[in-house]
């Protein structure tokens, strides 16, 4: 069905009615997200959970605000118990309160929720590195492989093919069993660096169909160098694409981030993740059921919404449940 | 015109008309150029009169409405028509006016979530109130449709021959083979050569008009006493598309069946049908015989369309005078005549009141516009819509 | 079509080459096999490295070792060539044996949890396309984004803690209160309720009739005190085969013509029969004996649906073919479960085990040792398939809503079939091809998850060998799981290609 306010075609230079015609659909993107309710509530807790990890416990020199540290060894109270409480006095309850272990201490009375809150800080700045290196990535070679086609393609698609037949989780542990040592920061490069080809085939994928589009014809016709073609022209369409990937790929960076931690190939002390903490207390289970409860959760937390704002960025980009036949 | 071999049990001789004089010889109304350039004057049907016999399907006052995201989409408007037997009504219009949703709704394929009222009566009984499993029972052996696209309306992954055959068995209990006897007789009345062997092939297998003509071959294979053919031709080559129409007409005219013939060309229109309808923005805008709506317009939307067709050999002004603007919104229908934005005759009454179907001079002719007596008073109702520059 | 096998194959070869290559020279650099000797100032440590130089082949250049351990390995796959030789672990093991051993262990799990997920899965997918934006819809998309969600590892440790141990003590005094079995029947009611979908009346009809059933079945299965000592007996057997031949009838021909229905039937019926008459052969049966009992029930039912099938002959034969099969799998279960109380005894009524592939010292027969395998595969299984389970639900919804807006399914509409027609040769022909594929591409991460759950439940097979051997820098070891994981990997989706090529037509040519 057509909009009553298309565009006119040759109205204005071509820059000029691709910007118009991106703006629009843009708008049309956003306003879909924006009315997806998961997706919305997901964002609003994922940025809740971002910000809560950084600002309490403190970014590099920066302090946070919570009044414990993630290293500072104290006396165990009360069996190490969390203190925080969610239910009000008139139904019984201890009343809303934090405490001042709201999430409990471990054995050695190390405060857990500046434990968990560097953990989720820690696991969230490999997810980024990850998702944002390995789209990258992934985009890099996708684009290659399907504008130039060829050797170039053939090239990247065995290579990608070799890569995909490695599990993931076995090939990264191969290399995070060192890279580990070497920080957080080197971990993420490895693990990026074996993420990107779900994302390459795709992009490939829609290179190949659009390069035969009649848009970007016109601009190979007209003497449009290579590159230019591939900003202007076949990328924007691609765009989609890739945030949804690179959003989905964010949750799967957690996931697989935090699974090397438990084996033990990923983050290693001094510092700590997510996963490192699940491992490490898991012995606790029986005893001290948070310290094992609490990083799983925020695993949980980080991954659902993630997966919801990638669930409602591929629904703004691609709204095809609401076409109607005329 | 071919005359299908009298051997074939299908050929119903009762309804072989001899051919008449082509309607399109007289009156030599300026339109006549235009019209005649962009159609295939080879129909012989018209001549005959087995128009006016028993009346098959009848729509009243058909609405269908979609709730969306954005807002419900008023899709059909209050359509009514009647199709006879023997008889082809073409459905005209752009995409979007509901000419395709109405006969989806006739056939009771539209989705669940779709809001349909109105009466649809397949020879007296009302269609839509029907329980499931007999409108399922008309759809295919009394209704049948062929779509657009020849291209994605088969199945890919089963041979012709099983989708031809299953649209027997859906109705009739028979061994498969029997089924398949029934299959290879419908692709050879359609023209396709060797049709034993193409009954083992995969659609992908086809060319396009092959496709096609095995659409037409699935919608007559249970003897239909109509068939809706929604833009049968548009996805074809231009020289395909004439065959089709002929083999079309053909078939009709060996079984015997009513067509409803949907389309966005007028020039299949003038070539093919008995009576059009005119639909834009979800309603008909203008109705009646075929001669009429090209030579005696009565509704600008009409004229404008008459006026869009390419012409070759118009001696004056070969001048394409198309309608400016794009149709409105279904969603947010403009109060008065929707067509009234892009009409040159528009004036305040227009603007505020949707004008019904009003009988005009011609009998039979009804128009949806406040003046259409303008209309019978131009020469040539679609100058109205000469461009700017033809007018000064 | 040949052509494009043998191409196949040739690329598949020089993928796994190129891939094992870069996997054995990551592994080699990963780490250092003589590291923790040479802290080490024991007497006769230098012996002892040099023995493990040797033994490891250190000394040779990496791509050099890789050209050498692709010899042995060669052996490995090419059949009836030597002997496999894929070098030797740190402590001298040789690696082919440990292999053998883990392989078997890891495809047990493997194939377990996706078989069950595929099937699950799908069916779920299916559903949740055909009621799409229904309650059930919303709650199946919620379940499979926090299965998706959630970490394996963390999973498998609550399970541990949680299910298993929860469970057995349950067991240990098995009854179900009043309230229990209504919330369990509400659940029920609720997802049937959806599932049948219709008006008002018939939702809630299908609601108490499921809500009715469910809580009365628990109630009474534990009042006669059927969860102490399960069993299913000739009955139920009976009953799941009238059931299956029913419910398989409407699914692939509809009953408008009976005569698939009457093979079904008796099909069923003759599965009654030999559930009985071979009773003194199922007592303690052979593997040999019950695959031979398989494949002659399958003949019978190919045979009963030939002969009753009529004019819908395919349809009968298939139906009966699978009314046969449900019944073996069910017979095979009411077997399983005639072991019960004497594997109860042994394990202590610790009857959901947490660790290992099977139970110390336990020999109770062929259904005795199935039942222990069952119950050790419960919970590594679930563990492993969630994530699988909620990929393919979701991918087929999707697959399944894509093909039902596709103008062929219109056709089969406009032509006049029967919803079942439409849904089941056109929508699910169409829509399920491309999961063929999916399934060939999860299997890689399903063996990656395996290496999580293998640890988590001490499964010994070839995550658990990988993770040990990486924790050991044995490399070895890894490779032989890098090797497998490869073969695997690319052995599927070259079928999965293929597969692709013979479902769709059009593939076929080109």
């Amino acid at each position: 069905m057509s909009t009553p306010d298309q565009q006119r075609p040759g109205a204005g230079d071509e820059d000029q009615g691709i910007a118009v015609v991106a703006r629009t659909q843009g708008q049309l993107v956003r306003r879909r997200f924006f009315r997806h309710r998961l997706a919305m509530i997901s964002l609003v807790v994922f940025v809740a959970i971002l910000v809560l990890s950084f600002s309490s416990t403190g970014i590099g020199p920066i302090p946070g605000w919570w009044k414990h540290d993630y290293t500072t060894i104290g006396t165990v109270v009360d069996g190490g118990r969390p203190t925080l409480s969610v239910v009000p006095g008139f139904l019984g309850g201890d009343g809303i309160h934090l405490g001042e272990h709201p999430f409990g201490q471990d054995n050695k009375g190390i405060d857990y929720f500046a434990l968990t809150m560097r953990g989720t800080q820690i696991s969230l700045m490999i997810a980024f590195i990850v998702g944002g290196l390995g789209s990258f990535i992934g985009v890099l070679i996708g684009a290659a492989a399907g504008f130039f086609r060829g050797w170039t393609e053939t090239i990247l698609m065995r290579f990608t093919d070799v890569i995909i037949i490695m599990p993931l989780l076995a090939i990264v542990a191969v290399i995070a069993n060192q890279a580990g040592n070497a920080g957080p920061f080197w971990l993420a490069v490895v693990i990026a660096l074996f993420t990107w080809t779900g994302l390459a085939r795709i992009v490939r994928g829609e290179f190949l169909s659009l390069r035969e589009k009649e848009f970007v014809e016109a601009a190979r016709a007209a003497g449009t160098p290579a590159w230019r073609i591939i900003r202007k022209h076949i990328l924007p369409n691609t765009l989609g694409v890739i945030l949804v990937s690179a959003t989905l790929s964010l949750a799967g960076a957690v996931i697989l981030e935090t699974a090397l931690s438990f084996l033990g190939f990923g983050v290693k002390p001094p510092d700590t993740s997510l996963g490192r903490l699940v491992s490490v207390y898991q012995g606790a289970f029986v005893t001290r059921p948070w310290l094992f409860i609490w990083p799983g959760v925020f695993i949980v937390a980080i991954a659902l919404t993630v997966n919801f704002i990638g669930d409602g960025l591929r629904d703004a980009f691609d709204p095809r449940q609401n076409k109607v036949r005329s | 015109m071919t005359k299908p071999s009298s051997d074939d049990p299908f050929v119903d001789h009762r309804s072989m008309g001899a051919a008449g004089s082509d309607p399109l010889d007289v009156g030599a109304a300026e339109p006549t150029e235009q019209v005649k350039s962009a159609t295939q004057a080879h129909v012989g049907h018209l001549g005959r009169s087995a128009v006016g016999g028993e009346e098959l399907l009848r729509v009243d006052d058909l609405s269908v409405e979609f709730p969306t995201d954005d807002g419900v989409v008023h899709a059909v408007r209050g359509v009514s028509y009647a199709l006879h037997a023997g008889e082809v009504l073409g459905i005209v219009g752009e995409s979007g006016s509901g000419k395709s949703v109405s006969s989806m709704a006739v056939m009771g394929l539209l989705p669940r979530s779709a809001r349909i009222s109105g009466d649809v009566s397949f020879r007296g009984e009302d269609v839509l109130s029907m329980p499931p499993a007999v409108q399922r029972s008309l759809r295919g052996r009394k209704i049948a449709m062929i779509f657009q696209d020849p291209m994605t309306a088969m199945n890919p992954v089963h041979t012709v021959g099983d989708q031809l055959a299953e649209a027997v068995l859906s109705h009739e209990l028979m061994p498969r083979k029997k089924a398949l006897a029934r299959a290879e007789e419908a692709l050879g009345m359609v023209g396709i050569p060797q049709p034993k062997t193409r009954l083992r092939n995969y659609p992908h297998e086809f060319s396009g008009g092959m496709r096609q003509r095995a659409m037409i071959a699935m919608a007559i294979i249970n003897d239909p006493d109509v068939i809706i053919a929604d833009e049968p031709t548009t996805a074809l080559d231009v020289t395909v598309q004439a065959q089709i129409l002929e083999k079309l007409v053909e078939v009709k005219d060996a079984i015997g069946a009513a067509i409803v013939l949907i389309t966005h060309d007028l020039g299949v229109v003038a070539g093919m049908t008995h009576r059009v309808l005119v639909m834009y923005a979800g309603r008909a805008v203008e109705v009646g015989e075929t001669d009429d709506i090209f030579y005696r317009t009565r509704m600008p939307y009409t004229a404008g369309l008459l006026g869009s067709i390419p012409s070759l050999d118009s001696d004056d002004d070969g001048r394409l005078r198309p309608i400016h603007g794009t149709p409105p919104s279904l969603i947010h229908l403009p109060a008065g005549c929707p067509f009234s934005p892009r009409c040159p005759l528009a004036t305040d009454l227009c603007r505020q009141t949707e004008p019904e179907l009003f009988d005009t001079d011609v009998t039979g002719h009804v128009a949806a516009c406040h003046h259409w007596r303008r209309l019978a008073e131009a020469d040539d109702p679609t100058t109205f819509f000469r461009s700017e520059s033809e007018a000064s | 079509m040949l052509a494009f096998i043998v191409r196949r194959v040739i690329a598949a070869f020089g993928i796994l080459l190129a891939g094992t290559f870069i996997a054995y020279v990551l592994v080699a650099l990963s780490g250092d096999p003589l590291a923790q000797l040479r802290q080490s100032n024991e007497p006769g440590i230098e012996d002892r490295i040099a023995n493990m130089t040797e033994r490891l082949d250190l000394d040779t250049p990496v791509p050099l070792r890789y050209l050498k351990w692709l010899g042995g390995a060669a052996q490995c796959v090419v059949p009836f060539v030597g002997t496999c030789d894929l070098g030797q672990s740190v402590r001298g093991q040789d690696v082919s044996a440990l292999l053998a051993d883990a392989m078997v262990a890891t495809l047990q799990l493997i194939t377990v949890a996706t078989v069950t997920a595929v099937i699950i899965g799908v069916l779920v997918g299916i559903v949740t396309a055909l009621r799409q934006y229904t309650r059930l819809d919303y709650s199946a998309t919620f379940a499979s984004f926090v299965f998706v969600s959630l970490p394996i590892f963390w999973f498998a440790v609550l399970l541990k803690q949680y299910i298993a141990i929860d469970l057995n003590d349950w067991l240990a005094d098995p009854t179900v209160s009043l309230p229990a079995a209504a919330i369990v029947g509400v659940i029920s009611g609720l997802i049937w309720g959806s599932i049948v979908g219709g008006d008002r009346r018939r939702v809630l009809t299908s609601f108490a009739v499921a809500f009715v059933a469910t809580g009365g079945a628990l109630l009474l299965l534990s009042a006669s005190g059927w969860f102490r000592s399960p069993g299913l007996g000739p009955v139920v057997v009976g009953v799941v085969g009238v059931a299956a031949a029913v419910g398989l009838t409407a699914v692939v021909a509809g009953f408008r013509y009976r005569n698939v229905l009457y093979a079904a039937l008796a099909t069923a019926g003759a599965g009654i029969v030999a559930n009985l008459a071979f009773d003194p052969l199922l007592t303690d049966p052979t593997w040999g004996t019950l695959f031979l009992l398989l494949l002659l029930a399958v003949a019978v039912a190919v045979g009963i649906g030939y002969a009753i099938g009529g004019l819908q002959r395919r349809q009968a034969i298939s139906t009966s073919v699978w009314v046969a099969v449900i019944m073996a799998f069910t017979i095979t279960a009411d077997r399983m479960l005639t072991a019960w109380d004497n594997y109860y005894e042994f394990v202590g009524g610790r009857v959901v085990a947490t660790f290992g592939a099977r139970t110390p010292n336990y020999d109770g027969g062929t259904w005795g040792n199935l039942l222990d395998t069952v119950t050790h595969l419960a919970l590594p299984t679930l563990a492993l398939m969630l994530v699988s389970l909620a990929t393919y639900s979701r991918y087929t919804r999707a697959s399944m809503l894509e093909v039902m807006n596709q103008d062929y399914v219109r056709t089969a509409r406009s032509k006049g079939l029967t919803d079942r027609t439409v849904i089941v040769r056109h929508a699910l022909r169409n829509g399920l091809i491309p999961v063929t594929t999916l399934v060939a591409f999860d299997l890689a991460g399903l063996i990656g998850g395996a290496v999580i759950t293998e640890t988590v439940f001490g499964w010994q097979g070839m995550g658990f060998m990988f993770v040990e051997a990486l924790r050991n820098t044995d490399p070895n070891p890894a490779m032989a799981f890098f090797l497998v994981t490869g073969i695997v990997a690319v052995l599927f989706n070259m079928l999965a290609d293929i597969a692709y090529a013979y479902l769709d037509p059009r593939i076929r040519l080109g």
